[in-house]
């Protein structure tokens, strides 16, 4: 009697992990669905990044020349160009959460958030996470063609599912970190601005704009303690350079960074919330 | 005479208006304009590595580029803080926004361009000044260079935004191309002429008229290229008159949006 009573309580709980699963599923149905309805719009708004690629083929192009060798820090013309298309498409896909956390906390929106029965952070998280992965092959669609255009097809094999995996813990983390910018919300009128300044540490120490082996020596251990390079460089390495030895270190960085950063949250959330006082409705 | 000088008089008051208005946020103006700053300074940071790494390029030394920032950032930071509303012409069209400025007895186009500041490219501004206090010749020769420099740059950037924006006089709705256009330039006069070759450089020096900042600090600041400089003084003339022209010929086909609005 006793075992069955525990094996129906087992199942219960799985049941209702699973309830949990569809509902987060079912809010990141939503946002694709949300988000496929301005396909067109995103497709627009890439012009900007044909404009960057093209000047970045340009400087690379010239560098390659004048340095007379095949390889740049391990990287040949072709690798670094569709580092930057990766990068580049990596993180013009990820949304602004701090304009959206900003916005509910001013107009109280927030409320009725937290009064849902989801979790306010995993509620966002299958959102964003939904988001991205829109954003980020339409980017990639308008980058690879340039890239395809001036480079020819690439033959990464193995690097597209393992950018795509290492992709889902680089979003994750992004998205932890952000999150925790966004947050801030609960005690400043305005995070736009640490957001902003995220975004820079992203594109520099991150690796976007360049991989982080071409940086000075010092530079680059200190990079290696820092969470950005799990983020940008990580995806972009391992698309256009893979190596399963080093992909499994990375991933095993990343969970590292997760957990933290993670923990981190929970206890900025709750801080923040039991801080919050909304008023009207 | 005592009409240019009246004109001077309502642009400086105008200005005056503007940064007193901006400044009456003080914490907000401080952290715009210092947000631009730290957005600038991201690429100072990668030519600093990218030339650390390859200390020439195409001829091109860091001072050079870091020049060439100084003289990017500071003609489209001038632009944004003397002519601010040039970036918001296509919206101002489109919405029948400028009705308020043609019942005013002043130049319509002069009028709407000096009624707004932006705060955040006052950052691009000291931005600038940092770089050629650092990079740049600080003898009454170099700093002359510079101004001109600045002139050259600030009009191109002016008048090429104001031709793209005029373009919504013609077509509607052109918020989005002009957008595209006005990064296009921004982004182009931000990095060396000499890395582009063939068709690349072709349109720097017509289409997107960036090569024509961008190369300032070759052929002016290091030493003065006469056929280049009369060719970039000749294409920032051509679009003021241009850009002047583009934009009284569309205000003919203005219509008003009947909208009712008070400056204030």
């Amino acid at each position: 009697m006793h075992g069955v009573r525990q094996r129906s309580t087992e199942g219960g709980r799985r049941g209702s992990r699973l309830a949990k699963l569809l509902k987060y599923a079912a809010v990141g149905k939503v946002t694709i669905r949300n988000h496929l309805a301005y396909v067109t719009d995103f497709f627009i708004r890439s012009i900007f990044l044909i404009i960057i690629l093209y000047i970045f083929i340009q400087l690379w192009n010239t560098t390659f020349r004048g340095e007379g060798t095949e390889l740049i820090a391990g990287y040949s013309f072709e690798q670094i160009i569709w580092y930057l298309i990766f990068a580049e498409s990596f993180v013009i896909a990820c949304p602004s959460l701090s304009t959206k956390i900003e916005e509910e906390v001013k107009s109280g929106d927030i409320g009725y958030k937290l009064a849902r029965p989801v979790s306010y952070l995993w509620f966002h998280y299958a959102g964003y996470m939904s988001e991205v992965f829109i954003r980020m092959p339409i980017n990639l669609a308008v980058g690879g063609m340039l890239g395809i255009l001036v480079l020819g097809p690439p033959g990464f094999g193995w690097g597209w599912p393992g950018f795509l995996l290492v992709s889902v813990g680089a979003f994750t983390i992004n998205f932890l970190l952000n999150m925790m910018l966004a947050l801030c919300a609960f005690w400043v009128e305005e995070t736009r601005g640490l957001e902003f300044v995220y975004h820079k540490f992203l594109f520099t120490v991150g690796g976007m704009l360049m991989p982080l082996e071409l940086f000075p020596q010092v530079l680059q251990k200190v990079c290696a303690w820092l969470p950005f390079q799990a983020i940008v460089y990580f995806a972009a390495r391992t698309a256009v350079s893979f190596d399963a030895e080093a992909m499994w270190r990375m991933l095993g960085t990343q969970a590292f960074w997760i957990a933290g950063l993670g923990a981190a949250l929970m206890f900025i959330y709750r801080k923040g919330v039991s801080k919050l006082h909304v008023n009207g409705g | 005479m005592s009409t240019a000088v009246n004109v001077w008089r309502f642009v400086w008051t105008c200005w005056k208006l503007n940064l007193a208005g901006a400044m009456e946020f003080r914490l907000s103006f401080l952290l715009t304009a210092g947000m631009m700053f730290v957005n600038n300074t991201v690429w100072i940071f990668f030519w600093g590595i990218f030339f650390h790494r390859f200390p020439v390029i195409n001829g091109w030394e860091v001072r050079d580029v870091m020049m060439m920032w100084a003289v990017s950032a500071g003609g489209v930071g001038l632009m944004n803080v003397l002519f601010g509303h040039a970036n918001r012409l296509a919206t101002l069209i489109a919405t029948g926004q400028l009705d308020a400025y043609l019942v005013q007895p002043k130049p319509v186009l002069l009028h709407v361009l000096v009624s707004r500041m932006s705060v955040a490219a006052i950052g691009d501004c000291l931005f600038s000044l940092v770089l050629f206090i650092i990079f740049g010749d600080l003898t009454p020769d170099g700093m002359a260079k510079f101004v001109s420099a600045l002139v050259i740059a600030t009009l191109i950037f002016l008048f090429f935004t104001l031709i793209v924006h005029s373009l919504a006089f013609y077509i509607g709705n052109a918020e989005g191309l002009s957008f595209q256009f006005y990064n296009g330039l921004l982004a182009f006069s931000t990095y060396p002429t000499d890395i582009f070759h063939g068709w690349g450089r072709v349109m720097l020096f017509t289409v997107i008229p960036a090569g024509f900042i961008s190369y300032l600090p070759i052929g002016l600041l290091r030493e003065i290229q006469l056929s280049y400089l009369l060719a970039a003084i000749g294409a920032a003339l051509a679009l003021t008159a241009g850009g002047c022209c583009f934009f009284y010929r569309g205000l003919r086909r203005y219509s008003s949006g009947s909208m009712m609005a008070m400056r204030m």
